[in-house]
């Protein structure tokens, strides 16, 4: 157009006036004329000649047609009741402020339907959408929290597989309470191992205290009365409550069911998995920090109760791993707490005493030589027996007494005592713990395990916690493997180790969480040329696998401990029997 | 002109048009409530002008695409009219002669500092100057100038309006002085163009 200029000026404005344009300096002899609408000064159409064939073109400019599709939510009205601010409580999020950058819902990959998906696409933020509905929170959740609500939220099935000491408790809490103030549940129930339904009520009455919230659990008639009432937003059951209630559950029906700890289902076999599978429900929730303990198969009884039928046990891990991207969401300390600090794994590997390793080598002999003996009658169990005893002797010789791990552990707790610091140290056997108490008496161990009664419990953690005096806790994986906040302590031994990495990462992590302030060292004691040597080289192969599944990584290829690694562990073949 | 069903005095409306390299125009007018839930949306399949169109409406053509064929038809097919509807794209105000809503300009840091026709934004009178630059005998140039605009605070959000809308400003501002600083005018955009990607993948 530039090269163009007038030839004729416009008709009165307001009618369609023709107006004609020619090149200012013509490479060839072009005449043309474009018609124009004024006062707007949009083209109509454009005639031109090309002088050369002495042919008229005419171009039309029809606008283009627009078609719009249209969705409305039958969930929002234009006359949406809304407190004006001056009438609000104050929630703990700060809803002034603005994010620097916003949480969204977005649906999952089984909402089809174009109008569904944007129903959640065009909702308000979870910051804002958390800050108008006058929620109080305690603290303000940190990012990847609102991204885990933001994931729960849209879904009907749905495993939150975060790391433990991630807020997982709080995350589902914030979901179920979102659900419930729009409207979109009405009835939700907890199921979660029986140690943990305190802490499920001590939290919800934390993090959605406008929430009614009942534990159903107890002797039968009081369970039969708690199942009856109507109109409970959240209850709470354990899984051994559940089996007991499974008729009386058959009758009824809730809008979300959320299994904690799912790992509990693990076996799709089991009386526990069949039971929460016959739960009548709209949608399914898993929790775990673990979804693979030992082989993939374990997600196939997990997704037993998410969604039916979408794995299988013939399904290859790549299959799986696709098939359930949708559905997990995982995330690990390292990925999203950026001033978590870091988590430092020491591998020590220690040579035996020559005391250990003579009592050693003779149980192994001794023991190789009865499991080749007993022929195709060995059994799993037997290798166990001597797998553990051959342990035990890693940490203790019994004549002697001995032990390579504990001279190495005295000489690590001097300088951390020293330093004013605490350390945890973790083994499999009491007795192991028992035994430890006495020799590292100079450093006044505190003990945390079966044999101390529950009510004491409580005490020894204060203890540990608040007075300088007290800087080791000798803690055994059964007991305060899970549900503990030890991010006080800097230093985590593993005296021993535990048959799967979950376990051991859920030790690590009772001082590895939000929190804690320095450091965490996490001393592993390995003996060489032992069948602790032999099992860390399988564990190493188990954290592989789980990476495999939650990372994207590649894949290894028939990791974990079967029946027939266990007899290779003593390069025995696996009896037919077996 | 299609007229809506209602008029609401508690909905506001978020209009805008992305641009996708391959398909070409979509537009999207989102209309929320008062609690910034989602209350009607509109989308437009993908506009594309060819070639012709884009030399004979030259710099004319962002002006009737965006305003006066996809905004104006957007606007014209929500069944609610919203008190305002908040665009953050200036050639989408070329739509206000055709529809009875009041449009507004939303700013942000972006508008500001961009080079980009379409989303540069005037931030008050347009400047004289500018047009005195440019060549004598284009015709558009009347056009080009488009409304003259006024800036004004709107709570936490800086807009700007047609010096025209004098009444309109006053109304909105009266309206919804008690919600100006919870709003963010600039959030809405973001859904439209979320709710615009899937709706594209939708038709894939």
């Amino acid at each position: 157009m530039n090269t163009l200029r007038p030839i004729s000026q416009p008709a009165a404005a307001g009618k369609p006036a023709v107006m004609g344009l020619e090149p200012v300096a013509p490479p060839q002899c072009f005449g043309g004329t474009v018609n124009i609408d004024l006062p707007k000064c949009l083209p109509v159409n454009f005639i031109f000649n090309a002088a050369a064939v002495g042919r008229v073109v005419s171009l039309r400019t029809k606008p283009p047609k627009v078609q719009v599709k249209s969705f409305s939510f039958a969930g929002s009205t234009a006359e949406a009741a809304v407190c004006p601010p001056a009438e609000r409580s104050e929630p703990a999020a700060e809803k002034a402020d603005t994010p620097a950058s916003y949480t969204r819902l977005t649906p999952s990959r089984d909402v089809i339907k174009l109008g569904d998906r944007l129903e959640y696409v065009l909702q308000p933020p979870l910051e804002l959408l958390l800050a108008d509905s006058n929620l109080f929170f305690p603290c303000r959740p940190y990012a990847y929290q609102y991204a885990g609500v933001a994931f729960l939220f849209p879904r009907q099935a749905a495993i939150l597989a975060d790391e433990m000491g991630l807020g997982k408790t709080m995350q589902t809490l914030t979901a179920i309470r979102l659900l419930i103030r729009q409207q979109k549940i009405r009835e939700a129930l907890i199921v979660c191992p029986k140690p943990l339904v305190s802490n499920w009520l001590r939290e919800a009455a934390r993090w959605a205290p406008e929430i009614t919230v009942m534990a159903v659990e107890g002797e039968t008639a009081k369970r039969r009365w708690g199942w009856s009432l109507p109109d409970v937003p959240l209850r709470i059951t354990n899984y051994e409550s559940l089996l007991r209630d499974e008729q009386c559950l058959a009758a009824r029906s809730f809008d979300l069911v959320v299994l904690d700890e799912a790992q509990r289902i693990k076996n799709p076999l089991s009386a526990t998995n069949a039971a929460v599978c016959a739960l009548r429900r709209r949608r399914s929730w898993a929790l775990t920090g673990t979804p693979v303990e030992n082989s993939p198969q374990d997600l196939v009884g997990i997704f037993g109760f998410l969604v039916p039928d979408l794995l299988s046990p013939e399904m290859t891990p790549t299959a799986m791993r696709a098939a359930i991207a949708d559905y997990v969401l995982r995330r690990t300390k390292e990925q999203v707490l950026d001033d978590l600090p870091p988590k430092l794994i020491h591998d020590v590997w220690l040579e035996l005493t020559p005391e250990q390793e003579e009592s050693y080598r003779l149980a192994e002999e001794q023991g190789v030589l009865r499991l080749k003996s007993l022929g195709r009658q060995a059994t799993i169990r037997h290798v166990f027996e001597l797998i553990l005893r051959l342990k035990q002797i890693c940490n203790f010789d019994p004549l002697s007494g001995e032990s390579a791990k504990l001279e190495r552990l005295e000489a690590d707790l001097e300088e951390i005592v020293a330093s004013g610091r605490k350390a945890v140290v973790f083994s499999q056997w009491v007795g192991t713990l028992r035994h430890l108490r006495k020799r590292l008496a100079p450093f006044a161990p505190l003990e945390y395990h079966g044999r101390i009664p529950v009510r004491e419990r409580e005490a020894v953690l204060a203890r540990f916690r608040d007075e300088p005096n007290y800087r080791v806790l000798l803690i055994s994986y059964g007991a305060g493997g899970v549900g503990l906040n030890l991010q006080f302590a800097e230093y985590v031994f593993l005296f021993d180790r535990w048959w799967n990495p979950a376990v051991e990462a859920q030790a690590i992590n009772r001082a590895h969480r939000i929190g804690a302030q320095g450091a965490v060292n996490v001393v592993r004691f390995i003996t060489l040329n032992t069948i602790e040597e032999r099992i860390d080289r399988i564990l190493e192969e188990k954290q592989t696998l789980f990476e495999t599944i939650f990372a994207g990584e590649g894949w290894a290829q028939g990791v974990g401990l079967d029946a027939a690694e266990l007899f290779g562990l003593f390069q025995l073949a696996l009896p037919e029997a077996a | 002109m299609r007229g809506c069903e209602s008029k609401s005095n508690t909905a506001i409306g978020f209009l805008t048009v992305v641009e996708h390299t391959e398909y070409g125009l979509f537009g999207g007018y989102l209309i929320l409530n008062l609690a910034g839930r989602p209350v009607e949306f509109h989308c437009t399949t993908p506009l594309k002008p060819n070639r012709a169109q884009k030399i004979l409406y030259g710099p004319t053509l962002n002006d009737f695409l965006y305003g006066e064929l996809i905004g104006r038809t957007l606007i014209e097919h929500g069944r609610i009219c919203p008190f305002v509807v908040c665009t953050d794209l200036e050639p989408i105000l070329a739509a206000q002669p055709y529809v009875s809503t009041p449009l507004v300009l939303v700013l942000d840091d972006a508008m500001q500092h961009s080079t980009n026709p379409t989303q540069a934004a005037p931030a008050g009178v347009v400047n004289d100057e500018e047009f005195t630059e440019t060549k004598v005998y284009r015709l558009d140039a009347a056009h080009r100038s488009g409304p003259q605009l006024v800036g004004f605070q709107f709570g936490r959000n800086r807009l700007a309006a047609p010096v025209a809308a004098e009444a309109e400003r006053r109304a909105l501002l009266e309206r919804f002085s008690d919600w100006a600083e919870t709003f963010d005018l600039v959030e809405p955009f973001q859904r439209i163009r979320a709710a615009i990607e899937e709706a594209r993948q939708a038709a894939q």
